[in-house]
């Protein structure tokens, strides 16, 4: 039972991480749906990297420079060219299912390596999750720079008569974000299930993006609902521990998905943005053009 | 921006002509190809050679056109379903949960009237009756996973993307669930496979072709009419450009997102039919169905290239049916790596990414005047 919980900390952690970096480039007001296709690229050439020079180091790295390589390619679709965010963040996640789908393809195999040491039976990915969300929460709610982040995604215009520079900030979020989702997606592919297999992120991502949501843009419950996302996702593979031959795990996979329908729907009523709307950065997914 | 003599500027495009987008779509396609010729040179094959025998495979080999036709009948069909709704400004991005819905309607009506995994024939209706209520209800079923976003859309205005992501992911396990691990529609074989219509329930075909061909081509051609002539296809595209606009001149914010999304979906739902149900030689819900979910991305490519034209699209999907069954054979028979179709999946979409600026702006070249 302490093993499962464990298992399911560990699996919180990518949501974490690949989550915060949605959250932080979604603050700016730049929205990326491709988080998957990220996180693939990261997880794929973090695991070949790894495979063939046997260094866990040289992998995580280039897991966070090919990250941070795409999130400037949608930084540049995205600002520069000022295109439709969704179409850049879908364009982002198929090149990235199709890409390593061919990459990777000859290592389809175990990593072979030692696994990474864990710090008191849970992966040290995880004290990093959590220190990245005070991390976050303090860029946020304490430092200039979150504060220029939090302006430019809500109103660009103000932000720049202000003095920010809208296009540096959002550059600088994103690219941040990217490098995030690719160290989510090494952490994935070198330490929580080291086998590479085509597509095997299984919609990860997805979760990723929706607990972004989920979690009305704090830090906090963001972690909380990493927790509980790892937490039925682990559930899902081992379903006879709470229902017995109740519920398949199959159908036990769609429960983060359709519980993030369920909020989003909640997050969407009348009720709901009276109360807490101020929480969805304004200018999200809208192109800015300097006047 | 200047250039030596010239002076470089952007200016907004207010519309595109119909030419000059289709110039500009083919122009997309060649630089990716060209792109895609990378891979090639990346695994010591002549691009010439590649593109040679992908095409060759695709439109003139006796077991490869059957094949182009067959893909580009379900990008055809995944094209409208992305079509409609983008018509009214909303985005489907599930058509693959849309197609696995009525996949998943179509086998349980065969089931519901007497075909099972155990192989037996007793069918309590004469096939020539369930094969068009296969049908229907693979449309049925489409039209039912459409209807979620398109309700919540209308309903609380609850962003669509995010929700038909996560429904694509919900029904990919459902489908898991139905035919895997002893799974109500799991085939005798255990295999992690859907069970096999018996013969009596194969779809009538076409020139040894699956008759959904003519479903696909009439279903583009009825879309264009409708967008074209019809006054419900002039209130989707008004809502579609301001749906506050609309709701003062009378159209529902309300009724539009259901209606467009239940008829995105019902069109996917055909195409997981065609795929699964009225394939020759297939006819059961095959165990790498996700391949095919992911497949139906081309749809995306495809209606975004075609400007949102439904018979715009028809060449295009042929096209890409070509490539993607093409890529598939070069990659065996040059021994390249697995995984051709899918790169080029991608290369193609962040092509057209980058061209998106193009049909939004142009770039003017001025001469500058010599100063004296």
């Amino acid at each position: 039972m302490l093993d499962f919980f464990a298992r399911s900390l560990n699996a919180s952690t990518i949501f974490t991480i690949a989550a915060l970096g949605e959250l932080i480039e979604q603050r700016s007001g730049i929205l990326n749906v491709g988080i998957e296709g990220v996180m693939l690229f990261g997880a794929t050439l973090g695991f070949i990297v790894a495979k063939t020079t046997g260094s866990y180091l040289l992998g995580f790295l280039v897991a966070i420079a090919i990250g941070g390589l795409i999130g400037l390619l949608h930084a540049f679709f995205s600002i520069t060219l000022g295109g439709n965010q969704v179409v850049n963040g879908m364009g982002i996640w198929i090149l990235g299912f199709g890409l390593t789908a061919y990459i990777g393809y000859p290592y389809t195999e175990p990593l072979g390596m030692d696994r990474i040491p864990e710090i008191g039976g849970l992966s040290p990915f995880f004290f990093l999750g959590i220190a990245l969300v005070i991390i976050t929460w303090w860029l946020f709610s304490k430092t200039t720079l979150g504060l220029k982040i939090r302006s430019v995604g809500e109103n660009p215009s103000v932000a720049e008569v202000s003095g920010i520079n809208v296009t540096a900030t959002r550059y600088v979020s994103v690219v941040t974000s990217g490098m995030l989702m690719g160290l989510a997606g090494a952490i994935y592919a070198l330490d929580y299930n080291p086998v590479w297999s085509i597509n095997f992120l299984l919609g990860w991502g997805f979760i990723a993006l929706a607990l972004v949501f989920f979690s009305l843009w704090n830090p906090f419950i963001l972690f909380g609902g990493s927790v509980l996302f790892g937490t039925l996702w682990q559930l899902s593979l081992n379903p006879q521990l709470v229902l017995p031959d109740i519920m398949s795990r199959y159908i036990w996979r769609t429960v983060p998905f359709v519980i993030t329908i369920g909020v989003l729907v909640l997050m969407s009523t009348k009720w709901f943005s009276s109360r807490w709307g101020a929480a969805k950065p304004e200018a999200l997914g809208l192109p800015y053009e300097k006047e | 921006m200047k250039l030596g003599n010239y002076q470089v500027k952007l200016e907004k495009k207010l519309r595109v002509g119909g030419w000059e987008a289709a110039g500009i779509s083919i122009l997309a396609i060649l630089i990716a190809l060209l792109l895609v010729s990378v891979i090639f040179l990346e695994a010591k094959v002549n691009p010439l050679d590649g593109f040679t025998s992908i095409f060759t495979y695709a439109f003139a080999d006796q077991f490869g056109v059957p094949l182009t036709i067959n893909r580009s009948i379900f990008i055809l069909l995944c094209t409208c379903a992305f079509i409609v709704p983008i018509k009214a400004g909303l985005w489907n991005i599930g058509m693959a949960g849309q197609l696995y819905g009525g996949a998943l309607a179509a086998f349980g009506v065969a089931y519901a009237f007497g075909a099972s995994p155990s192989g037996s024939q007793n069918l309590t209706l004469a096939p020539g009756l369930i094969i068009p209520l296969m049908m229907i209800g693979a449309a049925l079923g489409g039209a039912l996973v459409g209807a979620i976003p398109g309700f919540l859309k209308g309903r609380f205005n609850t962003n669509e993307i995010v929700v038909t992501m996560m429904l694509n992911s919900v029904a990919f396990w459902l489908v898991a669930f139905m035919i895997k691990d002893g799974g109500p529609f799991m085939g005798a074989g255990g295999e992690g496979e859907g069970f096999i219509l018996p013969p009596s329930l194969d779809a009538p075909q076409i020139l040894g072709g699956p008759y959904t061909i003519l479903l696909a081509l009439l279903l583009a051609g009825f879309l264009y009419f409708m967008f074209a002539r019809t006054k419900l296809g002039y209130q989707i595209k008004t809502y579609g450009q301001s749906p506050s606009a609309a709701k003062y001149a009378g159209i529902s914010p309300y009724n539009i997102p259901v209606l467009v999304f239940v008829i995105g979906g019902l069109l996917a739902g055909l195409a997981g039919y065609h795929l699964f149900a009225a394939n020759p030689g297939v006819y059961k819900i095959t165990q790498n169905y996700g391949d095919f979910g992911d497949l139906s991305f081309y749809g995306v490519i495809c209606g975004l290239i075609s400007l949102e034209n439904p018979l715009a699209a028809i060449p295009i999907a042929l096209l890409f049916g070509g490539l993607t069954s093409g890529a598939r054979f070069v990659q065996g028979e040059l021994q390249m790596g697995f995984g051709v179709d899918y790169a080029m999946l991608g290369i193609l979409m962040i092509t057209l990414v980058a061209f998106q600026f193009f049909y939004r702006n142009k770039i003017v070249w001025k001469k500058l005047e010599k100063e004296k």
